[in-house]
C-alpha cells in the first residue's frame, strides 16, 4: 500500500492484545484437539437420549459394518501388539470373525480389567450382527458394555 | 518458508517507515505474516476441533445361565418386527400393535402401574440396528432401566402371522 507513504494521518493500531488473544486461543484448540481416529469402517451412528459420555481411554471397540463384518479396535497400542501380533500393532482396529471375538475379548480383558467395552453399529444395518457380537461377549463373560450413539436432536 | 523471507523483508521496511523514538532502540516487528498464520492456525482448529464425544447407551446383560421364573402377568413383552413394527403383550395374550410415537407414554404408564414389571425384548435380527438402540432408549426414558434382550424366534413370528418369506 503505497499511499500510506503520502503524508496522511496514519491510524496505527497496536494489534498486540489481538495477538495475544489469538495465540491464546491457538494454544487452546492446539491442546485440546483430538484428531478422530482412522477407522476401517465408517458407520452412523443412531440416535438415543442417554448422557453417558463415550470413555476415552481403556476402551475395546468392537465394530459392526451393514455388511457383517467385524472389527475389533483397542486404544492401547500395546494391547494390540500383545493380541494382533506385532504386525497389526499400529491399526486402529481388526478385522475379525465372531468366533474369534469371544476369545480375544477375553484375552483383552484379562490383560486390562479395566477394559470398557463398546459396541458400534450402523444405524440402518441390520440388528443380526449386533445379536451375535452381544452372544460373543456373554460366552467371554462380559456382561457389561455400552452402546455408541450420538444424540438426538430435540 | 516463505512467511519466514516474509518477516525478515517487512522488518527492514517497518524500521524504515516508522518513527524512530530517542529513548530507546526499538525494534519494530512486521507482525502481519505471523498474524496470518496464527489466525490461519486459529481456524483450522477450531473448525476441526470436535468437543462433543458420542454418547454411550450402557447394557448390562445378566450370565447366560441364570434363569428366573416370572409370573405371566407381569412379563411385558415387546417384540420388534423386521419391518420395524412393534407388538406388546403381556404374557401369553393376542400382541398388540404400537406406533413408536405412542410407546414413550404407553412404557411410563406400564412402569408407573407395575414397579416390578419385568420386560423382555425382542428384536428380529433382520429388523434395523437403529430400532434396537430406538427401544432401548425408550425404556430407559420411561425409567426401565431393567430389561432382558432376547432373539425373536420363530415361534414369535409365527404368533404374530408372519412368515419368514425372504
Amino acid at each position: 500500500m503505497p499511499a500510506v507513504k503520502v503524508k496522511r494521518m496514519g491510524i496505527a493500531i497496536d494489534m498486540t492484545p489481538l495477538v495475544d488473544v489469538a495465540f491464546l486461543l491457538l494454544t487452546f484448540f492446539m491442546l485440546t484437539t483430538k484428531f478422530k481416529p482412522q477407522e476401517e469402517v465408517e458407520v452412523n451412528l443412531p440416535a438415543s437420549h442417554a448422557k453417558f459420555k463415550m470413555p476415552e481411554s481403556d476402551v475395546m471397540t468392537i465394530t459392526f459394518s451393514p455388511d457383517g463384518r467385524f472389527f475389533l479396535g483397542l486404544d492401547s497400542q500395546q494391547l494390540r501388539g500383545q493380541l494382533f501380533g506385532e504386525r497389526n500393532k499400529l491399526k486402529p482396529s481388526i478385522a475379525v470373525t465372531v468366533e474369534e471375538l469371544t476369545s480375544l475379548a477375553q484375552q483383552a480383558r484379562s490383560a486390562n480389567p479395566k477394559l470398557r467395552t463398546i459396541i458400534k453399529g450402523d444405524r440402518s444395518g441390520p440388528y443380526g450382527p449386533a445379536e451375535d457380537v452381544m452372544n460373543a461377549l456373554q460366552k467371554a463373560n462380559i456382561a457389561r458394555f455400552e452402546l455408541v450413539t450420538e444424540t438426538e436432536a430435540q | 518458508m516463505a512467511g519466514g523471507m516474509d518477516l525478515g523483508g517487512g522488518r527492514s521496511h517497518g524500521k524504515k517507515s516508522k518513527k524512530r523514538k530517542g529513548r530507546r532502540l526499538g525494534i519494530r516487528m512486521d507482525m502481519t505474516p505471523l498474524v496470518d498464520v496464527a489466525f490461519l492456525l486459529l481456524t483450522f482448529f477450531m473448525l476441526t476441533t470436535t468437543f462433543s464425544l458420542p454418547q454411550v447407551m450402557e447394557i448390562n446383560l445378566p450370565p447366560s445361565e441364570s434363569r428366573s421364573e416370572v409370573t405371566e402377568s407381569t412379563l411385558l413383552l415387546l417384540r420388534i418386527l423386521p419391518d420395524g413394527r412393534v407388538f406388546w403383550n403381556f404374557g401369553t395374550d393376542v400382541p398388540k400393535s404400537i406406533p413408536w410415537e405412542e410407546l414413550r407414554s404407553f412404557l411410563k404408564g406400564r412402569a408407573q402401574s407395575n414397579p416390578n414389571l419385568i420386560t423382555l425384548v425382542k428384536v428380529d435380527r433382520k429388523s434395523k440396528y437403529e430400532n434396537s438402540v430406538r427401544i432401548i432408549d425408550e425404556l430407559y426414558l420411561a425409567q426401565i432401566t431393567k430389561f432382558s434382550l432376547a432373539p425373536l424366534l420363530e415361534q414369535d413370528k409365527k404368533l404374530m402371522g408372519i412368515t419368514d418369506e425372504s
